[in-house]
């Protein structure tokens, strides 16, 4: 529907997934025992045949006053996301995921194989992570850009996701979809802000 | 003409897209759509219109997202949408007998259980409302489009199957893949919307008539039913800040030629689509031979992400999720594990099962109830088509209700009574009939008695609109030992309802060997014999090495197995000495120090190690001195581990998981009531749909020896309070993820404390502190897993008696 919007695809291969990321979630600190090193190896490898990375992208017009920010599609009031992007005049808007494949996995793994469950969740957060890092270097190829800024982080309510979503068009071309309690699906997604320096 | 009729006889023409030309109109971004059916009447008059003039034959209705959950005057909407259409019908100075005014119905933004939050019933009802509101108007069809999950596909069918005689289009968004969002592919959606009886079905929207040509061609391969195809003009790109689609109308047109040529019968187009577009496509295409669709032959299953053929290869039916003689399974049942079952069906799957027989019916049991859940629960975890067992109506028709997929309904049989209530189900719901060769006299002593029935429940079936392909004839076989003939007839019977019949055939084919002797190998060679007169597909316990061995060898010798690469690499995996080496008597520890064996395993989370451990140990040893001599302590000293840092939560669960399956070992052994160490009721509290944490719970309280009831998640409080009371539970655990969904948690703790002031209520999660588990007035609250089962043990500590 809305015209503007960009789709991205990646493939595990090449997305770069940190170890130590996954390790944090864990809990683990220190070198991995090696019975904990091989699962996060089949994580990996579960995974990569599992994901089907995908992002879809808009650029936004930004307007701020104060801690008011106008995105054109949508207003918001936030202390946090106006500091992050002072100065700027335009944002992208992205949402990525990693697909249905490790989302139906995860269930059935929780069933099946708890700890393997628990080490693939983790390695599937950092991996949507670093398809995130990915989308952001692709749009980083022509500009400067802020770090990117979450909702649900800082003063930013999670409930913003309906309209976030709604502006990206998401849940027609990614199958993201909401809560009532303002979860995603798949879970292992992400919507971001970028916002653009000096633009 | 009906547009049903109209479909099968000539080429049928769908309108293009609706978005784009709104905005064009002034649309802003995130108005709704359908809102301008009653805003601005004459633009939506106008288009539908030009739609008409460009020659498309169905026009739809701008009702894509008119549903009670995105509009609140859903009546005004759809009679505008509907009236805005009409005035242009009646303008149109073509022949308007040809053009179809059709109401239109997306995807409700919402996502269905189990992999979302939204009740399959939920969106029946929702997609119910605006069809009733749809069939007063007067529209000619119903057109589901966009629909990107197989599952809500279903309710809208549904939905409008039952409050409308109109006919039912349905088309999917597919990806690049070829599958929808959720998973299906083309064959599936075939099964499933075939089955429920959609007058045409194919794809929309997503991408462009280039990469639609692959789906389209599978359609064609696969449906019997006429196919359309509607795609988008090509992929969105942005070009001087302005999105454009990469296909031009010509462009278009001409991908839509060869779409054309395939054989498929209805042409449209979706997002940025315009008159023009399909202008083109009526020009270019109008010249070609109609291909009028053709009807195949093939007998389909279908989970929610593949079909099954039951043709070719012969397929493989698990039946070990089925009560009858199997003790652990009725104690599950009676527990209302059903995580028991879900083990039971991976384990199927992970030995070689194609399709999974589900039977839940028990003495005492409310398997109306009970046979749905376990549909459901079952969906979430495996994708194998499911067989659904059951002699009672009821619990047939909901657990078809809510299947997701096209089933093997096991079964009907030649009485009058099963033909009255089991036909009818069928046609409604789609699915394959196993048809049983019993008749009110009984099952007949001979093979042409056997196929005599056989053709009488084809022909009814027949008379009830059901394809002889929707059906599977089971002849049926007793027991060798009490009749020498058994076997020997059931044969014959296979090969002469497959030759005179035309239908394939399946068989329960443990039965020949009751009451002999190692029955593994009756069965293996019985199996073997069965395919070799022509068996469609086994119900059999796919562990069974020996009867795993026949298929495979047969396959193989049949000539279905290309270069022998099943079977070579079964050999290999499956070696005939496979003989497992007794765990020595002791292994050494990390520390240096020697563990024993059992202890060994637990601590470091060995789970296949551990159950082969303690069956060993168990020919020696007092059950109660492993648990509490080997199992116990290992647990323990990885907890202490855990609790110093040494060793993490991963591994802590790997011991559990170790620890549970020695523990299921031992147990056997132990009087019941020993077994366990006390009863926890958990759940996730509702609105939350992660439920990682509390499932890590779980593991580790039963590995310590408590029987867990688990709700799942999602769980609205009346349903914690009503299971608490149900099992008179004393100990519930609660879990949230998130800051949206502690208040339902803070509702369930009050709940709970009002109507069970006995009960003790252990909280966690990650937002959760120990502030705000007071202020709620939990009893117990743990900042981890262990910490539960410290509770845990404090608690029946405390309240022993």
């Amino acid at each position: 529907m809305s015209a503007e919007i960009t789709l991205l695809s990646g493939s595990m291969e090449t997305i770069e997934v940190s170890r130590k990321e996954a390790l944090r979630y864990l809990g683990v600190r220190g070198e991995p025992a090696p019975e904990l090193s091989a699962l996060l190896d089949r994580a990996r490898e579960t995974l990569n045949g599992s994901a089907a990375p995908r992002a879809v992208c808009r650029r936004l017009p930004l307007k701020t006053a104060g801690d008011r920010l106008d995105f054109g599609v949508f207003r918001l009031q936030s202390r946090a996301l106006a500091k992050n992007m002072a100065g700027c005049g335009e944002s992208f808007l992205f949402a990525a995921t990693l697909g249905f494949g490790p989302e139906r996995l995860l269930l059935r793994l929780q069933k099946s194989e708890p700890s393997f469950a628990l080490v693939f969740d983790a390695w599937c957060s950092a991996a949507v992570e670093g398809w995130c890092n990915e989308v952001n270097a692709r749009l980083a190829q022509n500009e400067t850009l802020r770090p990117r800024f979450s909702p649900g982080y800082g003063d930013v309510p999670l409930s913003l996701q309906r309209d976030v979503l709604a502006a990206l068009d998401a849940q027609r071309k990614l199958g993201i979809t909401l809560s009532d309690t303002f979860f995603m699906t798949p879970c292992k997604s992400v919507t971001a802000f970028v916002g653009i320096s000096g633009s | 003409m009906t547009i049903t009729e109209r479909l099968r006889i000539c080429r049928t023409y769908f309108d293009g897209g609706m978005g784009t030309l709104l905005q064009k109109e002034g649309l802003r971004a995130g108005e709704l759509p359908e809102t301008w059916n009653l805003t601005h009447p004459s633009v939506l008059e106008e288009i539908h219109l030009a739609y008409m003039e460009a020659g498309a034959n169905v026009i739809t209705s701008n009702t894509f997202g008119a549903n009670r959950l995105k509009l609140n005057n859903l009546d005004l909407v759809i009679r505008a949408a509907y009236d805005n259409m009409a005035r242009a019908k009646a303008r149109f100075g073509g022949n308007s007998d040809d053009v179809y005014l059709a109401f239109d119905m997306g995807p409700l933004g919402k996502l269905l259980r189990p992999l979302g939050d939204f009740p399959f019933e939920d969106a029946v009802d929702v997609f119910a409302e605006s069809v009733r509101v749809a069939a007063a108007c007067g529209f000619d069809l119903i057109l589901i489009e966009t629909m990107s999950d197989l599952y809500e596909t279903k309710a809208a069918v549904l939905a409008a199957k039952e409050n409308c005689d109109l006919p039912v289009i349905v088309t999917n968004a597919y990806d690049e893949s070829g599958h929808l969002l959720t998973g299906a592919d083309v064959p599936a959606a075939v099964a499933v919307l075939e089955g429920l009886g959609v007058a045409a079905l194919g794809a929309n929207c997503s991408l462009g008539p280039q990469q639609m040509k692959d789906i389209a061609a599978q359609y064609v391969q696969c449906a019997s039913l006429p196919v359309v195809i509607n795609p988008n003009a090509g992929l969105p790109q942005v070009k001087d800040g302005k999105t454009v689609f990469d296909v031009d109308a010509d462009g278009f047109a001409a991908c839509m030629r060869d779409i054309a040529k395939t054989g498929v019968c209805g042409l449209g187009g979706c997002c940025g689509t315009t008159p023009d577009y399909i202008r083109k496509t009526v020009a270019a295409t109008r010249g070609l031979p109609f291909v009028p669709p053709e009807e195949k032959h093939d007998t389909v299953v279908a989970s929610y992400t593949h079909a099954v053929s039951l043709c070719g290869v012969p397929k493989l039916i698990g039946e070990r999720i089925n009560p009858t003689g199997k003790k652990k399974l009725q104690a599950a049942l009676r527990a209302h594990d059903l995580g028991y079952l879900v083990r039971e069906a991976i384990a199927q799957q992970e030995a070689g099962a194609q399709i999974l027989d589900v039977n839940v019916g028990l003495g005492g049991l409310d398997e109306a109830a009970l046979l749905p859940e376990t549909v459901e629960e079952l969906q979430s975890v495996v994708d194998l088509p499911l067989q659904i067992d059951t002699v009672r109506p009821a619990a047939l028709e909901r657990a078809l209700r809510v299947y997701n997929g096209k089933p093997l309904i096991n079964s009907v049989n030649a009485k009058e009574e099963s033909l009255a209530t089991v036909l009818p189900l069928a046609r409604k719901y789609g699915g394959v009939l196993i048809a049983l060769t019993i008749g009110e006299d009984g099952i007949p002593a001979t093979a042409e008695g056997r196929c005599a029935l056989a053709k009488k429940i084809v022909d009814r079936a027949a008379a009830c609109g059901i394809d002889k392909k929707d059906i599977v004839v089971d002849p049926l076989c007793m027991a060798v030992s009490a009749d020498d003939n058994a076997a020997r007839v059931t044969l014959e019977a296979i090969r002469l309802i497959r030759e005179t019949l035309g239908v394939g055939t399946c068989l329960g084919v443990s039965n020949v060997s009751f009451a002999l002797p190692e029955r593994q190998d009756i069965n293996a060679a019985f199996l073997a014999m069965a395919l070799q007169s022509g068996l469609s597909c086994a119900i059999m316990n796919p562990c069974s090495d020996e009867m795993m061995r026949a298929y495979r060898c047969f396959c193989m010798l049949q000539g279905f197995d290309p270069h022998c690469e099943s079977y070579i690499s079964f050999a290999q995996t499956h070696p005939r000495t496979a003989a497992v080496s007794a765990a020595a008597p002791t292994q050494p520890a990390d520390d240096g120090n020697a563990l024993p064996p059992l202890m060994y395993a637990v601590a470091k989370g060995l789970q296949k190690q551990a159950a082969q451990t303690a069956k060993t140990l168990l020919q020696t040893e007092e059950p109660l001195s492993l648990i509490n001599e080997q199992i116990v302590p290992a647990l323990n000293l990885v907890g202490e581990r855990f609790r110093q840092g040494s060793l993490f939560l991963p591994q802590l669960l790997m011991s559990a998981e170790a620890a549970a399956a020695a523990f299921d070992t031992v147990s056997a052994k132990l009087p019941q009531a020993d077994g366990k160490k006390g009863t926890i009721l958990l759940a996730t509290v509702q609105g939350d749909v992660h439920d990682i944490g509390k499932n890590i719970v779980k593991v580790l309280l039963q590995s310590y020896g408590y029987a867990v009831l688990d709700l799942g998640k999602d769980v609205p409080p009346q349903r914690v309070l009503e299971a608490a009371k149900e099992t008179g539970t004393k100990l519930v655990g609660l879990s949230a993820l998130m800051t949206t969904t502690l208040d339902a948690m803070a509702e369930t703790v009050k709940l709970l404390k009002k109507e069970l002031p006995g009960v003790f209520v252990m909280v966690g999660g990650a937002v959760l502190t120990q502030e705000y588990a007071d202020l709620i007035g939990a009893d117990g609250y743990s900042k981890d897993a262990m910490g539960a089962v410290a509770l845990a043990d404090r608690f029946f500590a405390c309240n022993e008696t």
